[in-house]
Parts: structure tokens; sequence; C-alpha cells
């Protein structure tokens, strides 16, 4: 390298560094340095409002687009909804573009992240109908005794049945499985050439239902105990199933979901939880079905409870209208009208006897809230049930007590 | 880089008087080209350099005042430590390097058997075949893994076709089975000795390391080949034209066969695009990324997982943006590694370098 | 993957096949394996070409039928429901509009800005030619995807996240362009601009009016090349959007493949967007395809 060029080649690096500076001096986000989450007024002005949505479906969004036109129309603050393609992806990119969506759909394990880096405002304490809401569900949603938002529907497992293949392997109501053997023998007798007795998706989001029965968990307040005996026990006994062949990942029959398989008849039954009427109606109106709560394992009944809730930005310009809008939407009458549309459960107390009455093929799911388990919120236990997850998908050739204990060191690394 | 730089005549007509102001022109001439890759290309590289090293957590500016330097701990996040981004990556990395040990020379090998079988058809059919073996190459990443999904699904086209003969194929997408593995287990060998399973680099046992390419990367290694066979294959074509006929009466004289001829006098002067072909094959296999992203999204069982897709899912999905813009640098250095290795080993004897010059002479003449 | 295509164009008319070649002493040997050369053509263009013919007829099939029978290619019930629910309950129509948008702009700024900027390289000499023409080498061996978290970074910093010009401007120049352009006119002869400049023509005169029409070949190349690239973009678009509103093909296709917009297996209606999403470049290709088979011709040397 000539000296005349590598003068010059230290002239482009000081022009690009000159250039960042610069770009640094124009920081290209307009937000103050408030800190989120602290329960300080909120923000209001005339801006319009954006939601951001992950829906299971048309109906879904639908129903969701058209009661908040409805409210737009009431409050007359602008509002739309955007139906995400990729939610997380979407939440993070707008958080560190300092343009976030006013509200958002936010699952009970991302709040824990987004709350450390300030990204969400903590108003559930402003909520007018905040005693109405399931205590769990509230429960669910504080992080560092803060309520931070309001949940906005929830969902629990269930055993979803379809009446014809029951009846044609001459099954009846008396033989509906309340025990892990009586499960583990009419999915046996529902499996034929091409059709499997018991199908669910290669999660703990599924497979912890089984370690909740046998009175298992991932984490007890602060403890983890994922590697319990008990957790064993549950993961042998669906192992031992899925190399039997009576049950199956939805995915190993050549399904997305377990809702696919069940509507495609690849599976006689399912472990799904209230979402799968909507796209039961949707996509599969032939199938007769019915829901009965899951069997009691060893240590009695057990289910997972799944609930999203209205997450507000700190970053928002008008989380005034944000707030009233929740409201709007939480609201018992309007979560009746959601519930007929895609079948979540009202996430408020107030809303459970309508419900019962006007859904009442689906009480076992409502039954369910009384022994149901959440998933564990602490900051990182996301991409510890993801690698969870990953092992389940092995699970078949894998050892219960290996992938428990891995999943025990990672939890105690995040929650520890 | 053979081409120089200066071209010729450069410099020596500046006293000419014709050429005067070529400074401001050249300048501006170039300003577009200086001023994109720069801002789109060199500040983000910096830009990284520094998130990677900092604490920025996704809120706002990265070059604000309350984002701390932390040093190389986002590096030593995810190669040391024995947390789960330590597996990750490493898990990441095995997937990915059996990608790039199986498909980098398999790609080469058929484009260049292609190659000389299009090379050998007739004048007609030549274009037909070329066609033919080429346009996987135009598609989008997005279609052509649209389109693999569903050939290699449970009741797809490849294990209806198996199933021909009585195999019944795998659930090629959701199968996290290591290949290896599967190989053994036909002979009746499961499992794994203890030494093993025990540790091994980046939280991921030796066991786990050895085990070749789960088979739904193996879906994908299909799929790399089967798009890149044909872009490859027009340079081998291009280049077998170039290769003196001459030399190919001269062995027949000699009485080498057919086989002895390309081994022998063909490829030895096939190796500049050999070079290329692997290089563009390096670069292209160590960062696999739009596939996974429209395909698997790293599943099943984490298998599909490469460094590339890692990167971006540690930042723009789990929110960890320092150690993201780690992987995309450590990827980084893997890539330049690998290149300058493979530059190494193949470097051109004196020979063939006064051989390419000739080459290159002789085509720009023309 | 596919947008691996080698950073230089030997743009001439290959005289194909050279017929003269054909008539060599072995010619008898070779004849005996001409039919089995044949056997192996055939067989390999079927496997590569039967993927595609599949896809086809799975669009216009009905989703059990694509579920049961993969392998026919003709449908028992033939249906276009795939297509209508495309076209008709879907944003595909924007995501066809947005990447047909992204990829004109891109390709007239290719073609404009590499051309100026090869013809400074490879012709103008002024201070500083050897570190531009370095900057752009040292750009190409930096892989995309490296670039992923901090050209999104840029893109905020700089208020352009989720517009056209943060789709567009990133992509307007790419170094392989500049490469091709500028060894294209190193082998144009000097001689045929002197006069022009003898004449007084200043250089952007003797540039545009009579450099680039030579440069006809060269440019179709860039043409051809940005088409395909920015059509086939993905990852850019990832990191440079979030409105569903500027969701390209490649992106919305993406998601409908296996993101959220994914419901069930639906092969016939995921293939069709795939297939529809093919067609430019298809046609692009078939139309230069002679050109496309030529230019491959010759490659970087490292």
């Amino acid at each position: 390298m000539t000296r005349h060029k590598s003068r010059a080649m230290v002239g482009a690096g000081a022009l690009a560094v000159a250039s960042a500076l610069v770009l640094s001096g124009c920081g290209g986000s307009g937000f103050d340095d408030s800190e989120g989450g602290a329960t300080e007024g909120l923000t209001s002005s005339d801006d319009s409002l954006t939601i951001l949505i992950a829906a299971s479906g048309d109906a879904e969004a639908t129903a969701v687009e058209e009661t908040v036109a409805a409210w737009s129309e009431e409050s007359g603050v602008e509002a739309s909804v955007e139906v995400a393609s990729d939610l997380n992806q979407q939440l993070a990119q707008g958080f560190a573009a300092g343009s976030p969506p006013d509200l958002f759909y936010l699952s009970s394990d991302a709040i824990a992240g987004y709350a450390d880096n300030g990204s969400l405002k903590a108003y559930g304490d402003e909520l007018s109908n905040k005693d109405d809401f399931y205590p769990a569900l509230v429960e669910n949603f504080t992080y560092d005794d803060e309520f931070y938002c309001a949940p906005k529907d929830f969902s629990t497992l269930g055993l979803v049945i379809n009446t014809d293949l029951w009846e044609a392997a001459g099954l009846t109501d008396a033989d509906i499985p309340t025990t892990w053997d009586e499960l583990a023998d009419v999915s046996t007798t529902l499996t034929t050439d091409g059709q499997v007795g018991l199908a669910f998706g290669a999660e703990y989001q599924r497979v912890g239902a089984f370690m909740a029965q046998a009175g298992g968990a991932l984490v007890d307040g602060d403890t983890v105990v994922a590697d319990s005996a008990e957790n064993v026990e549950a993961l042998e006994y669906v192992k031992e199933n899925l190399s039997a062949g009576n049950f199956a990942y939805a995915a190993d029959i050549g399904a997305g979901w377990g809702g696919e398989a069940f509507g495609k008849g690849l599976a006689a039954m399912v472990i799904e939880g209230n979402w799968i009427g909507g796209a039961m109606t949707a996509d599969f109106p032939d199938v007769n079905y019915q829901v009965a709560e899951l069997p009691a394992g060893p240590s009695g009944q057990g289910t997972l409870q799944y609930t999203n809730c209205w997450g507000m930005a700190a970053d928002s310009p008008n989380q005034e209208a944000s707030l009233d809008l929740v409201e709007y939407l939480t609201a018992a009458d309007q979560q009746l009208a959601f519930s007929e549309a895609f079948g979540p459960m009202p996430s408020v107390q107030s809303a459970a006897d309508a419900w019962t009455e006007a859904n009442p093929e689906d009480a076992a799911f409502l039954s369910g809230a009384d022994y149901a388990q959440f998933l564990p919120t602490q900051a990182g236990t996301a991409d510890v049930v993801a690698d969870f997850n990953a092992q389940l998908e092995a699970l078949k050739t894998g050892d219960p007590e290996t992938i428990l204990q891995s999943v025990q060191s990672n939890l105690e690394a995040t929650v520890g | 880089m053979p081409n120089t730089v200066t071209t010729p005549r450069a410099g020596s007509r500046k006293s000419s008087g014709i050429r005067r102001g070529e400074t401001a022109a050249g300048w501006l001439f170039t300003a577009p080209v200086i001023l994109i890759l720069g801002l789109f290309l060199f500040v983000p590289v910096l830009m990284a350099i520094w998130v990677s090293v900092s604490d920025w957590q996704g809120r706002g500016s990265p070059l604000s005042g309350e984002v701390g330097f932390v040093g190389l701990d986002n590096y030593a996040a995810v190669t040391s430590g024995g947390g789960l981004a330590e597996r990750n990556f490493g898990l990441s990395l095995r997937n990915n390097a059996w990608y790039v040990a199986l498909v980098v020379p398999l790609q080469t090998a058929l484009s260049l058997f292609l190659a000389v079988l299009v090379n050998r058809a007739i004048l007609r059919g030549r274009g037909f075949f070329r066609t033919a073996f080429y346009f996987p190459s135009v598609t989008s990443s997005v279609a052509i893994t649209i389109l693999w999904l569903f050939l290699f699904s449970t009741t797809g086209v490849v294990n209806s076709f198996l199933g021909w003969f009585g195999i019944s194929g795998p659930n090629w997408f959701n199968d996290p089975s290591q290949i290896f593995h599967n190989a053994l287990a036909t002979i009746g060998i499961t499992g794994a000795p203890e030494a093993l399973t025990g540790g091994g680099p980046l939280g991921v046992s030796w066991y786990e390391w050895l085990g070749g390419p789960s088979v739904a990367m193996f879906a994908f290694m299909l799929m790399a080949i089967f798009t890149t066979s044909g872009t490859f294959m027009l340079l081998f074509i291009a280049a077998l034209q170039n290769v003196g006929a001459e030399l190919g009466e001269a062995g027949v004289m000699d009485g080498a066969s057919g086989w002895q001829r390309f081994w022998h006098i063909t490829l030895p002067q096939l190796r500049p695009t050999l070079f290329t072909v692997l290089t563009l094959g390096l670069i292209g296999c160590w960062q696999v990324f739009e596939q996974i992203y429209t395909g698997t999204q790293g599943g099943p069982a984490k298998t599909t997982l490469t460094p590339a897709y890692l990167s971006y899912q540690s930042a723009f999905v789990g929110q960890e943006w320092g150690e993201g813009s780690a992987i995309a640098f450590i990827l980084f250095l893997i890539i330049i590694a690998f290149t300058v290795l493979q530059r190494w080993v193949l470097r051109e004897r004196p020979v063939s370098k006064r051989r390419a010059r000739q080459y290159e002479i002789r085509e720009t003449a023309r | 993957m596919s947008e691996v295509i080698p950073a230089q164009a030997k743009v001439r008319q290959v005289d194909p096949a050279r017929p003269a070649r054909r008539r060599r002493p072995w010619a008898s040997r070779r004849a005996i394996g001409q039919p089995l050369l044949y056997a192996m053509l055939v067989s390999l263009a079927i496997v590569y070409i039967f993927p595609f013919l599949v896809q086809l007829a799975t669009s216009v099939k009905t989703d059990a039928e694509a579920a049961d029978s993969a392998l026919s290619l003709v449908p028992q019930t033939f249906t276009f429901a795939a297509y209508e629910a495309l076209f008709g309950r879907s944003d595909y129509p924007i995501w066809f509009a947005n990447s047909a948008i992204v990829t004109v702009c891109v390709t007239l700024g290719r073609v404009f800005f590499a051309s100026l900027a090869g013809y400074a390289l490879a012709r103008l000499d002024f201070r500083g030619r050897g570190v531009i023409f370095a900057l752009v080498v040292g750009v190409m061996a930096v892989p995309a995807v490296v670039l992923l978290i901090p050209k999104f970074l840029v893109l905020n910093q700089i208020g352009m996240y989720d517009s056209y010009a943060g789709m567009i401007l990133p992509l307007l120049v790419d170094a392989a362009g500049v490469f091709i352009m500028k060894n294209f006119f190193e082998s144009i002869p000097v001689s045929v601009e002197e006069q022009a400049r003898i004449d007084g023509a200043g250089t952007f005169r003797v540039f545009w009016s009579i450099v680039l029409p030579m440069a006809r070949p060269a440019l179709i190349t860039i043409v051809i090349l940005s088409f395909q690239g920015s059509w086939n973009e993905l990852s850019h678009f990832i990191v440079s959007t979030q409105s569903p509103e500027l969701t390209t093909l490649t992106k919305g296709v993406a998601s409908l493949a296996s993101g959220q917009l994914s419901q069930g297996t639906q092969y016939p209606l995921k293939l069709a967007a795939a297939a529809i999403m093919t067609i430019p470049v298809a046609v692009l290709f078939f139309i230069f395809q002679k050109r496309i088979m030529n230019n491959t011709e010759g490659a970087v040397k490292g």
C-alpha cells in the first residue's frame, strides 16, 4: 500500500466515523427518557392509536377490528388495528424504533423482558374494572409487584373428542377417560390405520398438562422444580404412549397443530384450548365434537391456563385513550361477544355465569380454571421453555430424566 | 483480485489538457455509490460493533447516553458461561458446519457433472438441458422453500415416490434425528458411549456434534444443492468451452482414457473456476437464513438453527441485541477464516497463474 | 443462495458449441455412450422440472387432494379456489404491488449508479480512485446476514425505518454491479472517447451520449441481476419494515408459509402464492435466457 493510498484510507475512515457521530447527534427516536413502568400520570394527546394483534384466525381479527371501530365512533379517537405477521419481531422493532404500537397483545412470558427495559407502561392500577378480573390472572400479569396490564381473556386446555369416531369405535359417554390408564386405553381403541387416538403439539404448552396432573411444575414460586420425580413420571407416561403409537405429536402426523389434526380426522382426540372452537367452525364445520375435562393424573386433576393481556407502550403519546379502549375491550359484555366470535373465556368474573349459560358444551374449559397452572413468567423463562420444547420433540427417543435435568439447570440460571 | 486497479493509459495523458477536471467528475460519479455503501454498509458495521460490546436492550437509540459499555460480555455469553445462549450457539454452529461440509462438495461435484454432460450433448439439446438445470436458480428462496415444505411433507411427493419402492419415508421437516445416528441404528447401534455423551465444546456433547445433520437439515441441504447447481454448472460450462481442445487431442494420441483425460488434463484447467465455485459455495452456505426463516424457524428440536438465524432471533425476538450482534461478528470471522484457508489450500501454482493471465487476456481481447 | 451470481460479465456472443469440436477421432467411441448420456440427462432434467410441474398442478387441486395424491399432475377436481383466495381475500395484491415498486426503483437506480461509478473507476483518472475501488471490493466481502441487525439500527436512527425509502435506498447500489460495469468499460477502446473529448465534450456528455449506448449488453446484465436480486430479496425487508401495507411478496409469502398468517397446511394456497411470485423472474429469465447463459462466462477470481 503506497503512502498516498493509506492516507486516503485514513480519510475514508474519518469520514465514516464523522458520519456515525452525526447520526448519533440526530438520534432518530423522539421520546423522553422517562422511566416506563412508573405509574405516574398517563400521556394524553390527539394522536390516533395503533393496535397490534396476533390473530388466531380471521374470526378474531374481524371481531377485534369491528369492536375497535365501534369504540372509535364513540370516543372520537381514531384507531387502527394491525394483524401482525410476526408479533414478537414487530414489537421488538417498534420498541427499538421508538414508535411501538400503542396497544398490543402481550403474552405473560414476554412481560418480564419488556418490563425490564422499560418498554411497558404499568397501567393495571388505573383500571376502573381492576377488581373484576380473576385474581389468578392479575397475578399472572404482576411483575415486580406492579400490575402491568389487563388480561384480555383466558383459555384452559381440555380433552376434545371427535364424537363420530368415538361412537364408531363403540365407545359411550361412560368411557370418557378420567385417569391416565383410561386415557391410554381409549386412545388405543381409537387408533387405527391413518388415525391416532390422541394428538397434541410437541410442546410444554400441552405436555405440561400431564406434568400438572402428576403434581409437578417447572417453578414453584421462585424455586425451580423442573427435575422432580413427578415430572419424570409424567414424561415417562407420555413417552410410553408416543412409542406405542396411540399418542402422537401433531407434526408427526402431518398437521400444523392439534386442531388441524383433529379437523382432518388424523386424530380422534386432541388436547387443545378454547381456541379450537373458532377453528373448527371456520375450517372444519362438519366435524362433530365434544369437550371433556382432562383426565386426572396420579396427583389429581391438572391443566394449563393461557392468557394474554393488552400491553401498553411506555412511549405511547396517548395512553389516556388507550386505557379507555382497554376498559371498553375488557368489559363483560364485550368479552362475551369476543368469546362468541372466537372462543376464549372472559377474564372478568362478572361474565362467568353468562358465559357458562351461553356455552354449555364448553363448560369443561371453565371448570379447568379451578386447578389450572400458569407457565413461568420470570425473565428468560420463555427461552428455556423453547429449549424444553425442542427437546420434547425428540421425547420418543429421549430420556425424560436427562431432558428435565437440562431444563432444571437452564431455569436455575435464569430464575435463580 | 488479479484485476489491477490501474487501467492502461491512465495517468499518461494528464498533461494533455483533455482530461482536466477529472477529479471532480470522478468523485461526483462515484458519490452515490460511496454514500449508499458508506451509510448502509460501513456505518452499520461500526454500529453493530458498538452494540455487540454494549448492554443496549432494544429500547430507543443504542447511541443514547444510558447505554453502557460491557466489553466482551456478549461474546462471552455465547461462547462460554454454560448457559442456554452458549448451547444455542453451539447447536447452530454444529448444524451449519455439517451443512457446509456436505453441501459445498456435493453441489460442486454435481454442477461439474451436469456441466460435463450438457457440454457433450448435441447443440439443440444443450440449450434445453441448460435451461432445465438453471431454472431453479432464478426462483426466490421463499418460493422454493414453500415448494420444498410441500415436496417433503408427510404425504408429500418424495414420500409417495419412496412408497413405490416400499420405503416409508421420514417426516422430513419434523424429524430432528441425526442421520449418522440413524445410520448406526439400522445396524443395531443405538445410544452413545459414555465418553461421547459427556462434555463437549459450547455446551453440545460430542455425540451431538458427530451425529451429522438432522433429517430436517438434510432436506434443506438437498434444496441448496437443487437451487445452486444450475448457476455453478453455467460457470463450469463456460470454463469447459475454453479448455483447449488441442489438449484433448494430445491426450487421445497418448491413448489416455476419457476419465484420465478429464482427471489429468481438463480438471487442472478448471482450477480457477473450481476455486470460484467453492468460494461462492462456502460464503453462501455459512449464511443460511431465508430458508430457515420461511420454513422451520430453527425447528425441529433446534436442528435447523443456524448462526445467521440465531443472530436474528436473539436480537429481534429475544431482545438480546448485544448477543445477536456478537453472533453475527463471530459468523463474519468464520466466513473470512474459511475463505482465507481455502485460498491457501487451492493457491495457484505459478504456471497456472500465467495460464490464467493468458486466458484472461485472450478473453478480453475478443 | 440463488443470488450467487458471478460478478463479472463477459458481454459478448459466444459462438455456441463450436461444431468443429464434434468431429473428433474418438467420436466413434463417444457414440456408444450417447444413449447413456441422454438417459442420464433426461432423468436429471425430470428431477429438476418435476417439482415445478407438481407445484402448478397442486395449486389447482383441493386441499384434501393435495394431501392425498401429491404425485399426480392431473387434478381430479380442478379448482381455482387458491387463486381466488389470494387475490380476493388476502393482501397478496398489495404485496405484489410493493415488490413491483421496489424492484423497478432498485433496478433503475442500480443501472444508473453502477454505470456512473463503473465508468469513473474504469476511465477517469483521479485521486482516491484506488480507495473507492477498495471500498467496493471490501463491501462485497461483507456477508449480508451480518448486516441484518445494524441495517435496522441505522435505518431506525435516520428515521427511514418502515418507509419505502428505507426499503429502496440501501438496495440502490450493489458492488457487483459496479464491478461488472467497470470491467465492461475497460474493454471498450479509449479511442472512441478521445475524438469527443477533443471536440470539447464534457465528461458527463461523453459518458451519457457516447459510452453508455455502447454498454447496452452490460446494462441488460445489470437489469437482470438487479431485477432478480430485488424481487427475491427477503432479509432486508424483514429488518426495514413492519407495516402490512409495506409488506413485499417475499415477506408476505414467508409469513403465509409458517408465520402467523399460516393456518394449517393449505398447500394449494401456499404453492399458488409461490408460483405467482416466481412468474416475473421466470418471464425475465426466458426473455433474456441466452444472455444470462452467456454472461455467466468467466467469473470472479477470488
